[in-house]
């Protein structure tokens, strides 16, 4: 069944992609149906898929030579990964029908979000590491097109082509770890590394090598330190495709790649706490510029980039459950946050918040869906976003240095602060410009609404999702707890109420901010270090001047001079003579 | 020899160039917008050559290499010989198609169409020498048959700028040819490959002068940095098809002559492995930052061959330096092949676009970056084609680069020695950086705003541009999720590359 189940959950949305291309931008009624019944019915086939979660591997037919097989599996880590990534697409493109209403090109959105959709199931679902990274590049390429949607828009195709090349530079690190695990296993298979690797078959440099470049593939995919320059400016997409693939499916393609590998990796000295350092070393970078960022969707996906380094630092820690779980509950969340902002910026038509305000009783619904999506980033109990951070909280202080552990609280306190910041702005206080705003039609409405009621329950899950993946990963030394077991753990721990203590003291400061002594040298300097990237921006300025201004030189050995030329020849001869000289005699 | 098909499949070509050359020139074409008579029949010559081609590959694969003798000289047609000969056919299939249109009302246009002819079997020729003399002369001819094909528009001054600097430029490294032939002859007594194979087994000054000759004599044909400065200027100044062929039979033909010749001195204990790879690897980054600035579409085309040759040059690297890697070293060959296809696809789709824009209006100035912007509208077919041949050329996935540079690269890791992990890396980092020059034309493209305000032209014969580039589209998405199509023919010519260096 999952052998039939799968292949269709990759072929539906990229059939769906191609007819609509067919279709055109003419039709722009049925273009909104199709997509959206396309997506649908793809979100209705991974649902199923959670039916099918074992232990096994599903091998088609060989690719080619040097492919290894088209092989795919049935874990639980897979098929969750594809439901979200289907789920929340299917929520999306029934949101674009009323977002992207009468705007150009339709044809090429729909396509490129659908062509995601299926690259993004199949990333997930495939057990065989060239099908990882044949996927891997095509979610880069949606996701450049996407980004760089308004092809007139300079910013926005800065951003696109920005976004291609730092993923794609990470994209090396995976394409060297795949080679490198084919060069030593003679196979493609996953499993079989991960049996190698534990099995001491693979010198340990190489394994080395294959741990820290699948870190960089990670940390660049996933908007980590120090690859994160790329997510803020992918903001220039339009908004359902920030959240689906900025918020909840493309960049978390890193945090699964580490997951996937780490019970090979887990022992390679110093990998898991390189891991745990980005993850920390992000989550207080990030969430500094998100305090003084300005613009609406740069705060989250600030706290996006931020989240997800909890995430990696869960992975540090050693807790594939707790990363997975705040994945899960982040993807729903962040989605929704996104959505929602979408649809302020649709109605008032700016993103600055300094621009808005007193929204609340103007668009009551929207207001109240991204409260609830912000209670979840801040730790509120008990929404999603306050069990899964605390189940990090938990496994960091129970698996790494103290110190890390007060950096992580620490950053609780930076989180409240600009979710709170971030809210305030927006949706009370005084209008600060006189801006109309509508509340949410119903096409967008109904996305919300979904994703707030997932927010708020989708940790009653929690049980059947740590048995599935306990059960489907049995090398990866997932504990299975039920959710009683959760409950009693957390309010248990006196930490938790430490954590939450935390989030109140970041609430606090916001509103007692006139009071504070904030206004000093100190927080001006932290200030405009922030809205400089933090030197990150102008390292990406000097790479790209350095390389233009590489290419400038290359011009100049094309003289045009036919004399030159064949001097260039001479050279050419005279440098095979010496090495030929140097090797053979 | 007449029921030897390898005869048919060299003479066919030649007997046809010179039957449509005269019906070219003394039957005008029905109008000034219809092509001449002689496109159609190229178009048939080329489907008859591959009645013999056919039968040719049967022998091989039932009987092993075919072999034709003619007193002293003998041409053998090997798995090398297969997939080259299946390249040129399905390309110039294609170009004499879209050529149909394109070179409509051209001065001299039956000429056109019998010199493709006779490139074509110059190469098949060439492909199938065993000797090193013998190798040189169909090199020259196909040489020769370049280099009007080059400068067509002889009344434009770049055109023939970029036809001088070619064939002044070819033929000093023809030269060099000549002198490291002579030199292995004058080592040796022996003509034939294999026979110099077996006689040169320890280096001296004479053989690595020799070989330095030969490497950069042919390495002026296969564009290996420094020798490759003519590329840029007769890739963009020749028409849409010349410039296809050029960049995706021509140099890589170029480069099976080098081997060839190489592979006389392969017992010779020459550090040829380590030369390639590091070869390979300059021609990559000197190919990629020398596009990064062009703002001439057919331009960046060129220095982006220069580029995709490196793979292949890092490839050859890696299969005469481990045996590991020669036994696994279809991704060069599966390169050659999809490079044809993308670089192929590429130019004719930017053709077709210089062709609505400006040719057909009499304008031979090239396409300009600026000329694409908002293309898409008025041709949205030539547009999606050109994004997917830049996006197959990037090695991005769903597309055939993506496979072949992927199967280059582990030919390279099946060595298992770690510091291959580095030249990967270099790669990765060169894929990446031509995206540079790959990704900004397509987003000019899908602008909504645009340049030209003139309605979309529909030229008589408009199928004959389009079908090949529907065909070529979607030979490059099929081998992109289908690589074990061209399976068959990249193995048999590993299997030769192995037997020539091993």
């Amino acid at each position: 069944m999952a052998g039939i189940l799968i292949p269709f959950l990759i072929f539906t949305p990229w059939l769906t992609a191609i007819l609509v291309w067919f279709i055109g931008d003419k039709h722009e009624e049925g273009l909104h149906q199709f997509a959206s019944a396309g997506a649908i019915l793809s979100a209705i086939l991974s649902l199923l898929l959670l039916s099918q979660i074992g232990d096994s591997t599903i091998s088609f037919a060989k690719i080619g030579p040097l492919f290894g097989n088209l092989s795919f599996s049935t874990d639980a880590l897979g098929i969750i990964l594809a439901c979200i990534a289907n789920c929340i697409g299917s929520l999306t493109v029934i949101f674009s029908a009323e977002y992207m209403k009468h705007e150009k090109s339709l044809a090429r959105y729909y396509s490129m979000v659908l062509l995601f959709i299926g690259a993004m199931s199949g990333l997930v679902l495939t057990a065989n590491i060239f099908m990882i990274f044949f996927f891997w590049e095509i979610t880069a390429l949606c996701s450049y097109q996407l980004i760089s949607f308004y092809n007139d828009d300079p910013n926005a195709v800065r951003g696109g082509l920005k976004a291609l090349f730092i993923t794609q530079f990470g994209g090396i690190g995976l394409m060297v770890a795949g080679l490198l695990i084919f060069g030593y296993t003679h196979s493609f298979e996953i499993g079989r590394f991960i049996q190698a690797a534990q099995g001491g078959e693979i010198p340990a440099n190489v394994l080395g090598i294959i741990g820290f470049t699948l870190i960089i593939a990670a940390t660049a995919k996933s908007a980590q330190f120090p690859f994160f320059t790329w997510l803020p400016d992918a903001m220039e997409a339009p908004t359902p495709v920030s959240a689906l693939i900025h918020a909840a499916t493309m960049v978390n393609a890193g945090v699964y790649l580490l997951c996937r590998f780490f019970p090979a990796l887990e022992a390679v000295p110093g990998w898991k706490m390189t891991i745990l350092i980005l993850g920390l070393i992000t989550i207080l970078i990030s969430s500094l510029m998100a305090i003084f960022a300005t613009d609406l969707k740069r705060v989250l996906a600030y706290s996006t980039v931020s989240q997800l380094g909890y995430m990696f630092a869960a992975i540090g820690a050693g807790s594939v459950l707790a990363c997975q779980f705040h994945l899960l509950s982040h993807a729903i969340f962040k989605a929704l946050l996104f959505l929602c902002a979408g649809a302020i910026i649709h109605s008032c038509g700016t993103r600055d918040m300094y621009k808005m305000g007193g929204f609340f009783k103007k668009i009551p619904f929207i207001s109240i869906t991204f409260i609830i999506g912000s209670l979840a980033l801040a730790g509120i109990p008990v929404l999603n976003g306050f069990w899964s951070k605390e189940l990090i909280l938990e496994s960091i202080h129970s698996g790494t240095p103290i110190i890390i552990y007060i950096l992580m609280l620490f950053s609780v306190i930076l989180t409240a602060l600009y979710t709170i910041r971030c809210v305030w702005l927006v949706f009370f206080g005084e209008p600060r410009s006189d801006l109309h705003v509508h509340d949410a039609p119903f096409l967008m409405a109904l996305p919300l609404g979904i994703l707030s009621l997932g927010t708020i329950t989708s940790w009653l899950v929690f049980e059947p999702f740590s048995r599935s993946l306990s059960n489907s990963l049995p090398l990866y030394g997932i504990p299975k707890e039920t959710l009683s077991e959760l409950v009693s753990k957390i309010f248990g721990d006196p930490y938790t109420f430490l954590a939450l203590g935390m989030v109140a003291i970041g609430i606090l400061i916001w509103f007692l901010r006139n009071k504070l002594p904030l206004h000093n040298s100190i927080t001006r300097k932290i200030k405009s270090i922030s809205l400089n990237s933090f030197g990150f921006e102008a390292i990406n300025n000097g790479v790209v001047n350095g390389i233009n201004a590489a290419s400038e030189a290359i011009r100049n050995i094309q003289t045009g001079s036919l004399n030159w030329n064949i001097f260039g020849m001479l050279i050419g001869l005279i440098c095979i003579l010496i090495a030929l000289m140097i090797g053979g005699l | 020899m007449p029921m030897n098909p390898l005869f048919w499949l060299l003479i066919t070509p030649i007997i046809c160039a010179l039957i449509l050359y005269v019906v070219g020139r003394t039957i005008p074409p029905d109008d000034e917008s219809s092509p001449n008579k002689a496109a159609w029949l190229s178009l048939f010559s080329i489907l008859l050559t591959v009645v013999p081609f056919v039968m040719t590959a049967k022998k091989f694969t039932e009987e092993g290499p075919v072999s034709l003798t003619a007193g002293m000289i003998t041409l053998t047609f090997d798995g090398i010989s297969l997939l080259m000969t299946s390249v040129l056919l399905v390309l110039s299939a294609m170009v004499v198609l879209f050529s149909a249109q394109y070179m409509v009302a051209e001065d001299h246009e039956e000429k056109f169409y019998g010199q493709i002819m006779i490139l074509m079997s110059s190469i098949m020729g060439l492909t199938t020498a065993t000797d090193i003399f013998n190798l040189y002369v169909w090199f020259e001819l196909m040489a020769v048959s370049t280099y009007t094909l080059v400068s067509f528009y002889r009344n434009r001054t770049e055109s023939l700028e970029s036809g001088i600097k070619y064939l002044v430029q070819s033929a000093a490294g023809s030269v060099l040819v000549i002198l490291g032939t002579s030199i292995l002859f004058g080592l040796t007594g022996e003509v034939k490959i294999s026979a110099i194979r077996e006689s040169i087994l320890t280096s001296s000054p004479a053989v690595i002068a020799a070989t330095a000759c030969l490497l950069i004599g042919y390495g002026v044909k296969c564009a290996i940095v420094p020798m490759h400065f003519w590329l840029p200027d007769a890739h963009s100044q020749a028409p849409a098809g010349i410039s296809a062929l050029l960049s995706g039979i021509v140099i890589e033909t170029g480069l099976i002559a080098l081997l060839r010749a190489l592979s006389a001195v392969s017992h010779a204990h020459l550090p040829l492995g380590t030369i390639f790879l590091v070869i390979g690897c300059i021609n990559m980054f000197i190919g990629t930052f020398s596009a990064l600035r062009q703002k001439e579409i057919k331009r960046m085309l060129a220095f982006s061959s220069v580029s995709q040759m490196g793979y292949i040059l890092l490839g050859i690297g890696f299969a005469i330096s481990f045996p590991a890697s020669a036994q696994n070293a279809e991704g060069i060959f599966t390169h050659i092949f999809n490079h044809a296809l993308m670089k192929g696809l590429a130019f004719l789709s930017a053709g077709a676009l210089v062709y609505c824009i400006k040719v057909s209006k009499g304008n031979h100035e090239p396409l300009l970056l600026d000329d694409l912007n908002g293309v898409s509208a008025k041709y949205p077919l030539y547009s999606l084609a050109f994004t997917i041949s830049m996006l197959a050329l990037g090695g991005l996935p769903l597309f055939a680069g993506f496979i072949s540079k992927w199967q280059i690269l582990a030919s390279g890791i099946a060595a298992q020695k770690s510091w291959v992990a580095f030249l990967i890396a270099l790669a990765g980092i060169n894929s990446v950086l031509s995206l540079g020059h790959y990704a900004p034309p397509i987003n000019r493209i899908y602008r909504h705003v645009s340049n030209n305000n003139e309605v979309a032209i529909s030229p008589k014969f408009q199928q004959a541009m389009i079908i090949p580039i529907i065909i070529l589209t979607a030979a490059v998405i099929l081998l992109g999720f289908f690589p074990g199509i061209t399976a068959g023919i990249t193995k048999v010519a590993s299997e030769t590359l192995y037997t020539m260096f091993y």
